[in-house]
């Protein structure tokens, strides 16, 4: 740029000083003409250096609860397109872009059409995107529409309450038309109120913040310890006591269910991972080490159906996950299938041969997949039930995406317990695995068991791959974390059972969410192994060893 | 019938393996350089490109007549991530291909175990990433920068007020020796500037690691007592990245409550996530795609030609700092072998002080004669919304390497 740093620096402070005074609520006495928000020095200013860039936030939080709505509106537009990074900063003022990177935009303050050629886009640093979220979130708690959006925008204001007056939320709360919003309001003004010099409002502060348990509400509530109040006013005391021991009580239930979950989202994950490798195991004896590579193959044909939708039914697209289920299932059962009749079937009287055998093949798919697509992660499009979580209790989040998880290894536990237990071939698969030779003498034709079973392994991977699309990268490489701990969990629940798969899951998932917060990821892995190998030496057949008759 | 006898396939074979053996010497008019990039296993996705990027500037300095009336060939091999591999091929192409200088590694691991064949065979290689510092080998050119020119800075800057003020800091690394390393530097840092120890807390998980729920539920705890702003400095690699970084997002925790410095973070770490709720989080690097300036353009528009006309199997419009730093290696090399006028590692070794080389990042890279560093610019990126980086903070010039950190 041309113009000298000292100059430029001159300018903005004295655009900042225009700002502050215009934004100030306090001025409005001595220019009653002029409105609490200043459009052009409000745009000036967020084309400033950062501190003066998040003075402007500031001053707009301050001044936001005597705004006009349309202010407010405008003011919401242009901190939007800041964080969007559509604000160019030419050198005759600040221009809104359609698009990044557009040649021409709108200028902020007037709305004429102007060119922004070589204008500056401003990154906001950290410090200052927490100012102009918080901005942003008073803007849409006062103006919006939609009372989502405005709960959002209270949502925002939650993280930084400190920074937002009282009486912006007070302008919320009586313009509030939604009950459930109303009272959200109500309950931030009072938990903001903690250090108000009334002790009653204190006090009632302080029940608020316990009524929303969290490691923040006891840090703010053990900070108060400190408070003179503390000694003088049992009052204040005995509010404050109860409110950290309720607080702690409930912190300390949100992390026992935070380890339930994690542990039953690992196990799930474990479980489906090992499901098929359990039947194609027990069944057939092949230890197929192409299994994670069936999983890939899931997760593959589910960013074709996704790419199938974004091409036929964009409308329709959240969908993709769950009409993936049987495309995966069969893409994977098919190439199972496959590679038993063209490589396995010769090879089932030699286990090390047919292990040399499913590893070549397993080297094959992934870099088969890595020339023929590459091997970038795959880009997927996150639809809303799988995507962020919820906040359940104190400190305690669902995520959506572990889940969705938990809930597809259910169905697959009850898909793969009815096939074996209800059907025609789920009879003939446990007959073939307790003793094949009888079973081909009473006319079963164990080749086509052993065919249909491999396929039916194979595609449970595929489902597998389905439900660690929302968890995992996808990548051609994806298979190779899995195969060690699925065989884990196949030996140590016993070959052959379903249910042995589904317990050692639950136990090896448990057993590492709980030792890793004591010693480490690292210690957790190596632990487990360890009592793995001990458990086999005892019990050599798994935890639930299948009957069979040699 | 032709009877085969094993001496006469021996024969055979020597006669057809011949022409590989003899070629060096019908090649005269060519100077040979070796890469050391893997095109599978756990790196493939990032080293890979490496290789086209080491071609395609060889073939820049072919076109305007080669090196020392040479032309320049480029030698490329699979170690397949596989560490003690990389030292075996690098011998090999030491020894047999005579290469002039190698270039090669991501992980310190593989740099590491490549050290002694170069030391032994007094090769040189360039080393394309920025890492632990604590080494200074004759046979390595440290490209990239050590903590004191990259990680540093990006913490201070965190911790300063133009960044967050930062007063707590949780680690969580892959279990190897660039994160081991790097942590303890910036604790001794932290001591150094008086820090308490109870201000930090260190994590580290398996190589491959993906299921992060626990570790960040820590994070969660750990951000919300007392004590001052909390951030992340995040030293784990590969795929763990972007499983750590989308439960991250997943469990509702935003760059402006709890900041990421990714310090292997890349743009192709972000391909796959919706960074739309990761947008604010932070790396460093020596150069980040953002960079102004004409040589930046020109460089990105010549590496999106050469993907077009070379059918290059990755992104034509993703470019990441080490690739620049591999571009910058061969150019190193060819003017300290211009300026030396032969390819004699020593004569070339001594050519090194007073290089200057400008660079696509902006900077003018220069070579000194107390150490094989480089000094480079130092950026900081933040994460936005079209899985990229924009440029947050960048140096006013660039440093002078430090290569032995002074805390730890």
């Amino acid at each position: 740029m041309a113009e000298a740093p000292g100059r430029l620096i001159r300018l903005h402070a004295a655009l900042l000083g225009l700002a502050l005074a215009a934004l100030a609520p306090g001025t409005a006495g001595a220019a009653p003409e002029r409105p609490p928000v200043d459009r052009p020095a409000l745009a000036a200013a967020l084309c400033g250096p950062p501190a003066v860039q998040g003075q402007a936030a500031e001053a707009l939080i301050r001044a936001a609860a005597d705004a006009e709505t349309a202010d407010l509106a405008w003011a919401g537009n242009i901190l939007r397109v800041l964080t969007e990074r559509r604000l160019a900063c030419t050198d005759t003022g600040a221009v809104i872009l359609d698009r990044p990177g557009a040649a021409e935009g709108a200028d902020a303050a007037t709305g004429a059409s102007r060119p922004a050629a070589g204008g500056r886009v401003p990154v906001l640093g950290l410090r200052q995107r927490a100012q102009v979220e918080t901005a942003l979130g008073v803007v849409a708690l006062l103006s919006a529409r939609d009372p989502e959006a405005r709960g959002a925008g209270l949502a925002a204001i939650e993280r930084r309450a400190a920074g937002v007056p009282e009486a912006v939320l007070a302008r919320a709360e009586t313009a509030e038309a939604d009950p459930g919003l109303k009272r959200a309001i109500m309950q931030v003004m009072q938990a903001a109120a903690l250090s108000s010099p009334d002790p009653a409002r204190r006090i009632g502060a302080i029940r608020a913040v316990a009524e929303a348990p969290s490691g923040a509400a006891l840090s703010r509530l053990r900070a108060l310890e400190a408070d003179p109040a503390y000694g003088a006013d049992p009052a204040f005391r005995a509010a404050l006591d109860s409110g950290i021991s309720r607080v702690g009580r409930a912190i300390a239930v949100g992390d026992g269910l935070a380890v339930l979950y994690n542990a039953l989202s690992f196990a799930s994950i474990l479980f489906m991972a090992a499901a098929g490798l359990a039947i194609i195991f027990g069944l057939m004896g092949v230890i197929n080490l192409a299994q994670g590579e069936f999983i890939m193959i899931g997760a593959y044909a589910t960013y074709g159906v996704q790419e199938l939708f974004r091409r036929l039914a964009p409308g329709a697209i959240d969908l993709y996950l769950i009409a993936a289920i049987p495309v995966a299932f069969l893409a994977a059962a098919l190439v199972g299938i496959a590679v038993e009749a063209l490589i396995l079937r010769h090879l089932y009287r030699r286990p090390l041969m047919s292990l040399l055998a499913t590893w070549a093949v397993s080297l094959f798919l992934v870099n088969g997949v890595r020339v023929a697509l590459g091997t970038q992660n795959l880009q997927f499009r996150m639809p809303p039930y799988v995507s962020g979580g919820l906040p359940l209790y104190a400190d305690f989040i669902v995520t959506w995406n572990r889940l969705f998880a938990i809930g597809f290894a259910a169905g697959t536990l009850a898909l793969t317990l009815l096939i074996l237990r209800a059907t025609p071939l789920g009879l003939d698969i446990r007959a073939v695995t307790q003793n094949r030779d009888m079973a081909g003498c009473l006319g079963i034709r164990t080749r086509r068991v052993d065919r249909l079973a491999f396929g039916f392994g194979s595609g449970l991977a595929g489902l597998a791959g389905v439900a660690l699309c929302p968890i995992y990268s996808v990548n051609p490489g994806m298979g190779a974390t899995f195969i060690v701990d699925s065989f884990m969990v196949v030996v140590l629940g016993g070959v052959g059972t379903v249910l042995g798969t589904l317990v050692a899951a639950i136990g090896i998932g448990g057993a590492n969410v709980a030792i890793e917060p004591l010693y480490g990821a690292v210690a957790a892995k190596v632990i487990v192994l360890v009592g793995i190998i001990l458990f086999i030496q005892r019990r050599p057949e798994g935890l639930f060893p299948a009957r069979r008759r040699r | 019938m032709v009877r085969v006898t094993r001496r006469g396939f021996i024969g055979t074979a020597a006669a057809l393996a011949a022409p590989a053996i003899v070629r060096p010497a019908w090649a005269a008019d060519t100077v040979k350089l070796g890469c050391l990039f893997s095109s599978s296993g756990t790196m493939a996705n990032i080293e890979g490109r490496l290789n086209y990027v080491v071609r395609m500037a060889a073939d820049a300095i072919n076109a305007k007549g080669g090196v020392n009336g040479r032309q320049i060939e480029v030698v490329t091999s699979d170690p397949a991530s596989d560490w003690p591999l990389y030292a075996q091929i690098g011998r090999q192409m030491l020894q047999q291909e005579k290469v002039a200088a190698l270039f090669g590694c991501w992980t310190s691991v593989s740099r590491k175990s490549v050290l002694p064949v170069v030391e032994q065979n007094d090769g040189l290689l360039y080393y394309p990433l920025h890492f632990e510092g604590d080494e200074n080998s004759k046979n390595v050119v440290y490209v990239n920068s050590p903590p004191a020119s990259s990680v540093l800075p990006a913490v201070d800057y965190l911790m300063g007020p133009d960044g967050v003020s930062a007063k707590r800091f949780f680690m969580i690394g892959s279990d190897y020796v660039w994160p081991r390393t790097i942590n303890k530097q910036l604790k001794g840092y932290w001591k150094a500037k008086g820090i308490p120890e109870t201000a930090w807390r260190e994590e580290y998980v398996p190589f491959g690691f993906s299921n992060f729920q626990t570790l960040v539920n820590q994070v969660r705890s750990f951000a919300s007592q007392p004590g001052g702003q909390p951030i992340v400095v995040l030293t784990v690699v590969g795929s763990s990245i972007p499983d750590f970084l989308r439960e991250f997002a997943n469990q509702g925790i935003q760059a402006t409550d709890v900041p990421i410095l990714g310090l292997d973070m890349v743009e192709a770490d972000l391909e796959g996530l919706d960074t739309a709720k990761l947008v604010g989080h932070l790396n460093c690097w020596a150069y980040l795609q953002a960079a102004k300036g004409e040589r930046n353009q020109a460089f990105l528009s010549a590496w999106a030609d050469y993907v077009k006309a070379k059918n290059v199997p990755f992104s034509a419009d993703t470019v990441i700092d080490p690739m620049v730093s591999a571009y910058d290696s061969v150019h190193l090399w060819a003017l300290a072998a211009a300026k030396a006028g032969t390819f004699d590692v020593p004569m070339v070794r001594q050519a090194f002080p007073g290089l200057s080389f400008d660079d696509p990042s902006g900077y003018t890279l220069k070579m000194e004669a107390e150490n094989n560093y480089v000094s480079r610019g130092v950026f900081i990126g933040s994460v936005n919304e079209k899985r990229g980086f924009d440029v947050l903070w960048q140096s006013p010039d660039a440093p002078k390497p430090v290569p032995f950190s002074p805390y730890g």
